[in-house]
């Protein structure tokens, strides 16, 4: 009996262990190769080098990291908070009014979720062109910001929010839009901690749509600088992980921060 | 009296309103996409800041993307026929060329009637005719050599001359030779990348599609014998296997085999290894055993061409034609700075391709190289090169276990065929 606990325990721990190098290990890598030439990158070297500040003066120097930032950030950011309140409020709604389409509606909307977003590609960049949008910081944040799945989180989220609170706010005389702000919102929090998380990884992480819709080098956002740098003839990987460390370190951060909401967000938790 | 004066003032005044109109047609921002920041991307730069030189008025937004990028970002536009999403100039490799001329077609700019082509590398020009129009801007060439490890092969009991003029099977006999009294192997060898495959397909004339472009596997001459010659290599063993293009490499940075077979590109990494100096020499690469076969080939490169619906297309052309089609010193340059051997064949005649280089013994390898991208055999890429690239690739690592040649061929062809649909 003891024996076979001790087993399992040890299995447990065994799989737990591989779970965690194989998470672990693409980050220590990264940071390892960052301190390395690009020579000792390619044979293979798995040690730390000197070459750290070398790398991030000539990333520094090749690419405009403050613009790259605030593009990246201000693009990530205005996406997550739109995205969130649009799509929290669209939540909200389908659960909270009853009527006969709504279901109809909600179907429509999850199946969105199955249009693959090659198919959608041509003809938003056909509508951004039309409207002039191409090559601005809108055209990548407008089709994101009714998220459909967002939507599916907020609603079934919702389905745990007591409804005795909104009729006890409606009987203090709160009208709708305030039972939303000042209740909902606030016993939600775990719900819209996950969400951001979620949304702000998406957003940041944004590579195929800004790719086809920014077209100068002004405009451009992290992941796409990454990518160029990381293509070229002879790539300096060196200067590439330096690159993936900066994209990396606002999700990570972000998520960080959040980790306690975003589980229990996850969850289903209500305050 | 009177009207004359009227006349000629009147000619005057036409005179300076097209002059005019013509400095403010000129006026515009030409916009190129292109990858690579220390290739491409620099070169550009060099060009444009050359012409914008002798035109103050008109200026460049040189963007770079990722190469995948490039070709998504262009497909889009093109596919959306949204025009005025597109750059001025744009980027395409040479092996799809084809591809976007072909299935869009009106897209690109016919460039034949403005700029002269008869200085440049004829295969270079052939890949971007079609039905006898020229589209694009000859740019960068792969064309191929063999370099080599000098003093491997003396220490093997082989000159300098013993390696001109090379057949493959002579080739791998100096591999046998080599490994016997070194212990190098004589190339690194990727069974996973068909690049291989390609020069020496392209060194007897055959590519995977006839002069028409129509799909040519099963009775093609050139990919039979290079398929013949990898699989001769494999038995005899004179090869380093590499997994990956780093792997590969390395294989010759690190001093383990004693030949590379490859575009003129790879120059930069082999002289970047500087204790190798003066080890080095550089022979045509050695030549299949069949009819038409012979000592050139090209792997890779890529041109430049103008969109048709561009605002500043007569610019973009005056601009590609001043610089990439005349300017013999801006060849000059990028070779010396960029390790970029261009297409156009006058270029030779500058310092920088005349000189000799220390690396390589004191070798003109620029002139020889010159001398062989005249030389590379004109084929047609077709539009699916890539496609049929996968299917050769799946099949390669078959050759080293000692399948039958034809059975290989007829088993590229069907799924190069299923591929292609």
């Amino acid at each position: 009996m003891n024996a076979s606990r001790l087993f399992g325990t040890a299995l447990q721990y065994a799989f737990l262990g591989l779970a965690a190098f194989l998470s672990i290990f693409p980050f220590f890598w990264m940071l390892i190769s960052a301190s390395n030439t690009s020579i000792d990158i390619i044979g293979g070297k798995t040690s730390f080098g000197d070459a750290f500040a070398t790398n991030v003066t000539n990333f520094f120097t090749q690419v405009d990291v403050p613009l790259v930032f605030w593009n990246s950030t201000k693009v990530a950011v205005l996406a997550t908070v739109l995205t969130i309140v649009v799509s929290s409020l669209a939540g909200y709604g389908f659960e909270m009014f009853k009527s006969k389409a709504r279901e109809r509606v909600y179907s429509l909307v999850l199946l969105t979720l199955m249009i693959p977003f090659g198919a959608l590609m041509i003809p938003l960049f056909m509508m951004m062109a039309k409207t002039g949008l191409i090559n601005t910081h809108i055209a990548i944040m407008l089709p994101t910001i009714a998220s459909a799945f967002i939507i599916f989180y907020f609603r079934q989220s919702t389905k745990a929010f007591p409804t005795e609170l909104r009729d006890a706010a409606k009987v203090d005389g709160l009208k709708e839009w305030q039972i939303f702000f000042y209740i909902y919102m606030p016993v939600m929090r775990s719900t819209y901690a996950a969400a951001f998380v979620i949304v702000f990884m998406t957003n940041w992480n944004n590579y195929l749509w800004p790719l086809i819709v920014l077209q100068s080098n002004e405009t451009k956002t992290i992941t796409l600088v990454v990518s160029s740098l990381a293509s070229a003839y002879y790539p300096d990987y060196g200067v590439v992980m330096i690159g993936t460390i900066l994209a990396t370190l606002p999700t990570l951060f972000v998520f960080f921060v959040m980790q306690r909401q975003f589980v229990q967000g996850m969850l289903g938790s209500v305050k | 009296m009177n009207k004359m004066i009227l006349s000629r003032l009147a000619a005057g005044l036409f005179a300076g309103a097209s002059l005019l109109a013509s400095t403010a047609a000129f006026a515009g921002e030409v916009t190129v996409w292109c990858w690579d920041p220390n290739f491409n991307v620099a070169i550009m730069k060099e060009a444009a800041a050359r012409y914008t030189a002798k035109h103050p008025e008109t200026t460049f937004n040189i963007v770079d993307f990722a190469k995948a990028d490039v070709e998504q970002k262009l497909q889009t536009g093109l596919s959306s026929g949204t025009t005025d999403a597109l750059p001025d100039i744009v980027l395409i490799e040479d092996y799809g060329a084809q591809k976007y001329l072909q299935s869009f077609p009106g897209a690109f700019a016919e460039l034949s009637s403005k700029i002269d082509f008869s200085g440049f590398a004829p295969y270079k020009v052939e890949l971007m005719t079609l039905d006898g129009a020229v589209y694009g801007m000859p740019f960068d060439s792969g064309v191929t050599g063999l370099y080599y490890r000098k003093d491997y092969l003396e220490q093997a009991g082989f000159k300098p001359e013993d390696m001109q003029d090379l057949t493959w099977d002579r080739f791998i006999e100096i591999g046998k030779e080599v490994e016997a009294k070194t212990g190098k192997k004589m190339l690194g060898l990727d069974i996973n990348d068909a690049g291989f495959i390609r020069i020496l397909m392209q060194s007897a004339g055959g590519w995977y599609f006839d002069k028409d472009g129509n799909l040519s596997i099963a009775d093609n001459a050139a990919l039979k014998a290079a398929l013949e010659t990898t699989q001769k290599i494999l038995q005899a063993n004179v090869h380093k296997p590499s997994a990956g293009w780093t792997e590969w490499v390395n294989a010759f940075t690190s001093g383990d085999v004693a030949t590379v077979t490859t575009g003129v590109w790879i120059t930069g990494t082999v002289k970047a290894q500087a204790d190798q100096s003066g080890k080095w020499g550089v022979a045509p690469i050695p030549k299949l055993s069949i009819e038409g076969a012979g000592h050139a080939s090209n792997l890779g490169g890529s041109s430049w061409y103008v969109t048709a619906n561009s605002a500043e297309k007569d610019e973009a052309i005056d601009f590609l034609n001043e610089v990439y089609a005349k300017d013999v010193d801006f060849y000059q340059k990028i070779l010396a700075d960029r390790g970029a051997v261009g297409s156009l064949l006058a270029a030779r005649t500058g310092a920088a391709y005349s000189e000799a280089d220390a690396f390589f013994g004191g070798e003109k390898v620029w002139q020889n190289f010159s001398d062989w991208l005249a030389k590379v055999p004109a084929v047609n890429y077709g539009v699916f090169t890539n496609e049929v690239d996968t299917a050769v690739t799946a099949h390669l690592p078959s050759l080293g276990q000692g399948a039958n040649v034809d059975e290989v061929l007829k088993a590229i062809d069907s799924q190069a065929q299923g591929q292609i649909q």
